[in-house]
């Protein structure tokens, strides 16, 4: 027992300081968000009249690109017409570019053949596929075939080079593309959340075939998003030719389904129902959630209107509230923490050095991992950041003080320390999980479902939850384990109580 | 005689939580009317991250830098605190970019009069654009949304790990605690940023913490108690005095440091922007702390003296050396030894001392025989 106490002890002081020295030695600081320290401030100015509800569709798609990249906190801010969009910690210019510059172009291209991503692990299960049809006509849902399929060439999120060799492709005559082996203008792409991969061809068609008054409907009962094509030559006609064309399923589109693109994603690939669209209107169902019947709405509503940027630029940009509001944060809370263990000592005596240990650990921890995770993951302090790690003092405390008060309890009631430590935490330990469990889900709902900084909070709160179970589990568990064995924990006015006197109580 | 200091250290006192429940409320009740009412009057101060604002660029030339804007401002009796300052860099030219909250438009043009002069250039040099909030619409949509989902799992969560009586007073501690800073806000007219929403979030997750540590009490004494014939007044009021000790440590403790950041971060070191956000935070623990024990628990008895299994004993209080007996026993004190302890205590005779033993939850393990 004892050696298990001492080698879990060893092992998690080990553990953090090895952490925390591998990070220093490594130079991963934490960085300091726009508040603190600033960052990269790219500014991005729309070329030509711009419509005002595609500029703001735009800067939501500029904002998803943004949050999906890491845990930081960036700025989105509309200043006039132009879009500036705030990025911490950013000290590479060009990486900044790269990460907002993208075209953002809606665009059509015929399917080819669907298969399961093989780079998706998590597969989900299609809900049915989607179905074009003149508004107001029948739809019937189809399952896209499944075919095995080369994984996406350089699709989002993989980094893929090498050449992708395939045999299941029809062979066309056209040239081959020498990089990626398919034939000319043809792509795979990744669906954006149906986990299959898509084999397409060439761009048939931009979002610009359809007027910007796309909507999300209830039809029959069902969500359904609703586009209206621009009438001419550059609408309704290139439309009808695509939809004809995959209506009969020729060898350029055997799955007779018509694949909207963004950013590389495929969002919705739906069945063509019908050969022409004569009454102007384009009805696509599926299995649509509202969210996503909404979404997919924007999407067309944006391709509708894309707003071309010019060329982005980037500066730099200082802090907003500078160097001295940090120290200012760091040197009180340091003057806090000093003040919670003097009244934790005065409290609970010589058994407080143990909060001071785990303290310290925690520090330890959550410095290494801010540290890491602001090199990996371009994460950002901000002062609230700081100002809520500051505030989970008092829950990590909060561990020991409960712990405490129930050894208190035993020793009053005239155990000795050592026969109640263990069953002290135990029942301490109960309470802890409970508390910090609750804890825990609200961290991973609001950083599941949140942007900004609100997933900046979330993700501070969760960290700090997590290494107050560890610390409490696997130092502070064997420290006053391991303490209660000697014989000064056992003597005299233990825990600032002495032992049993009852009838004192009573009286 | 033991002071009510040292009894309070020892976990000794017998104070009459539940009984007094209407004074937490009766308070509780007023805060929040003075929060509703502050609320249709005055409304929040929304900050320019929520309601957007005018932006002003002016090349670094002349006398102009971060600190000459500030003065600038103050000389047009702008606050400073919550203007966003910024140098912008890109190769060797620099701009300071100032962002405020809605101005009127002759305040704009004396600022971009102000400006320009101090930069040495014309007013043409110096950009004003209106800027719209960083904080979106759908940041708030997806916050709030976040919270709604964040209420539903957390109560099924505590009414799977205890019932749900606990988790509505627990939701209900919550919308309080928030409530009433909330109203603080309101009231004092401070400006709301988005430090202010992480602050509020700080605060409805301590609230849900330290309400949990509570029930946790309530829910083992609930058990222990199951055996006897024992009011849930009573288990609560045993429960809230076994906490209170662990609730005053956990309250300084967390306490302490958001003091120390208002009064030594902003107070002595002048960081302002620290002032609002940790005055936030104090009114929002000392809330939580409080709403737990005079908002929840009392909540969490109202509800279940009503039920079924306690229904027959509702109304029943013990006070004072009942409660220590019951706290200590674990038994209800009969009818008998009521009258006993009254007239004893009117006597002045001293009770017996219980032997430590019969205190003890459980036997001392029997000594091992020989080995083997």
């Amino acid at each position: 027992m004892t050696r298990r106490l001492v080698a879990s002890l060893v092992s998690i002081v080990l553990l953090s300081s090895g952490a925390f020295i591998a990070n220093i030695v490594a130079g991963n600081f934490p960085a300091l968000g726009l508040d603190l320290q600033g960052g990269a401030s790219v500014t991005m100015t729309p070329v030509g009249e711009v419509d005002e509800a595609a500029l703001s569709v735009a800067v939501d798609i500029i904002r998803q690109r943004v949050d999906s990249i890491g845990v930081a906190e960036p700025e989105i801010i509309r200043q006039g017409n132009t879009v500036v969009v705030n990025l911490p910690g950013v000290k590479d210019q060009q990486q900044a570019l790269d990460t907002i510059g993208r075209t953002g172009a809606v665009e059509m291209r015929p399917v080819i053949k669907v298969a399961e991503n093989p780079e998706n692990t998590t597969t989900t299960t299609v809900v049915g596929g989607t179905t074009t049809t003149v508004k107001g006509g029948t739809t019937t849902t189809l399952k896209p075939t499944s075919t095995t399929l080369p994984p996406p060439s350089g699709g989002v999120g993989s980094s893929r080079t090498a050449a992708v060799t395939t045999t299941t492709i029809p062979t066309a005559t056209e040239d081959v593309d020498p990089l990626t082996g398919l034939p000319q203008g043809q792509t795979i792409l990744p669906g954006r959340k149906d986990g299959l991969i898509y084999l397409l061809g060439p761009i048939e068609a931009t979002g610009e075939v359809f007027s910007n008054d796309s909507s999300a409907q209830v039809d029959a009962g069902a969500w359904v998003v609703v586009a209206k094509l621009r009438s001419g030559a550059a609408g309704a006609d290139v439309w009808n030719a695509l939809s004809t064309k995959c209506f009969a399923g020729v060898a350029d589109c055997p799955t007779k389904a018509i694949a909207i693109i963004l950013d590389g994603e495929v969002i919705s690939a739906p069945t063509v129902q019908t050969p022409t669209f004569d009454n102007g209107s384009v009805q696509i169902s599926g299995s649509f959630s509202e969210t996503e019947a909404q979404d997919l709405a924007r999407v067309l509503q944006f391709g509708a209107v894309p707003v071309k940027f010019d060329i982005p630029t980037v500066q730099t940009v200082s802090a907003s509230l500078g160097e001295d509001s940090l120290r200012a944060a760091v040197l009180s809370g340091l003057v806090g923490l000093l003040l919670v263990l003097l009244f934790l000592l005065f409290y609970y005596r010589l058994i407080a050095i143990v909060v001071i240990g785990g303290l310290a650990l925690s520090g330890l921890m959550l410095w290494s991992v801010i540290s890491w995770l602001s090199k990996t993951n371009g994460l950002a302090l901000t002062l609230s950041g700081a100002a809520g790690i500051i505030v989970s003092v008092g829950v990590t405390v909060d561990s020991y003080v409960v712990f405490f008060e129930k050894l208190k309890d035993d020793v009053q009631l005239g155990r000795t320390l050592r026969n109640s430590a263990a069953r002290g935490f135990d029942r301490a330990w109960r309470t802890i999980l409970i508390a910090d469990t609750v804890s825990l889900i609200g961290a991973l709902i609001l950083w599941q479902l949140t942007v900004g900084s609100v997933r900046g909070f979330a993700f501070f709160l969760g960290l700090s939850t997590l290494s107050d179970m560890v610390v409490s589990y696997f130092f502070a568990r064997p420290a006053v384990l391991l303490l209660a064995k000697t014989k000064m924990f056992n003597r005299g006015r233990v825990l600032g109580v002495a032992k049993a006197k009852i009838s004192e109580a009573v009286a | 005689m033991a002071g009510g200091m040292s009894r309070l250290f020892r976990g000794e006192t017998t104070i009459n939580f539940y009984g007094r429940r209407n004074i937490g409320f009766i308070a509780s009740g007023l805060l929040l009317l003075v929060t509703v009412g502050s609320l249709f009057t005055q409304g929040l101060n929304l900050g320019i991250d929520f309601k957007g604002g005018v932006a002003f660029e002016v090349p670094v030339a002349g006398t102009m830098s971060e600190a000459k804007a500030k003065e600038i401002l103050a000389a047009n009796k702008i606050r400073t605190d919550n203007a966003k300052i910024q140098t912008l860099t890109s190769g060797s030219t620099e701009r300071v970019r100032i962002q405020l909250g809605d101005l009127l438009v002759e305040t704009r043009t004396t600022i971009q009069e102000a400006l320009a002069k101090a930069a040495n250039a014309t007013v043409n040099d110096v950009s004003v654009s209106t800027v719209s909030s960083t904080w979106g619409r759908n940041i708030t949509t997806k916050a709030i949304n976040a919270l709604l989902v964040f209420f539903l799992i957390v109560s099924i969560f505590i009414a799977w790990q205890f019932e749900w009586r606990m988790a509505l007073s627990a939701i209900a501690a919550m919308v309080h605690d928030v409530g009433i800073s909330i109203g603080v806000y309101s009231f004092f007219k401070l400006e709301v940023t988005p430090a202010t929403v992480v602050a509020f979030l700080t605060i409805l997750g301590f609230s849900l913490y330290d309400t949990i540590v509570v029930f946790d009490k309530v829910h083992e004494n609930t058990e222990r108690f199951s055996g006897s014939k024992v009011s849930y007044a009573d288990i609560v009021n045993v429960s809230m005095n076994q906490v209170l000790m662990r609730s005053l440590n956990t309250s300084i403790s967390s306490l302490l440091p958001v003091l120390s950041l208002l009064v030594i971060g902003s107070g002595v070191l002048g960081a302002v922007a620290l002032r609002e956000f940790a005055l936030a935070l104090l009114v929002g623990l000392a809330t939580g702390a409080y709403s737990s024990i005079y908002i929840a628990t009392p909540l969490v008895g109202i509800l279940k003296e009503r039920s079924d299994q306690y229904r027959s004993m509702r109304g029943h209080l013990s006070l004072g050396v009942d409660m220590t007996h019951l706290m200590q026993t674990g038994a209800p004190v009969g009818r008998r030894a009521a009258a006993r302890a009254a007239s004893d205590a009117s006597q002045g005779v001293v009770p017996a001392p219980v032997a430590v033993e019969t205190l003890l939850s459980h036997p001392p393990r029997p000594r091992k025989k020989s080995r083997r």
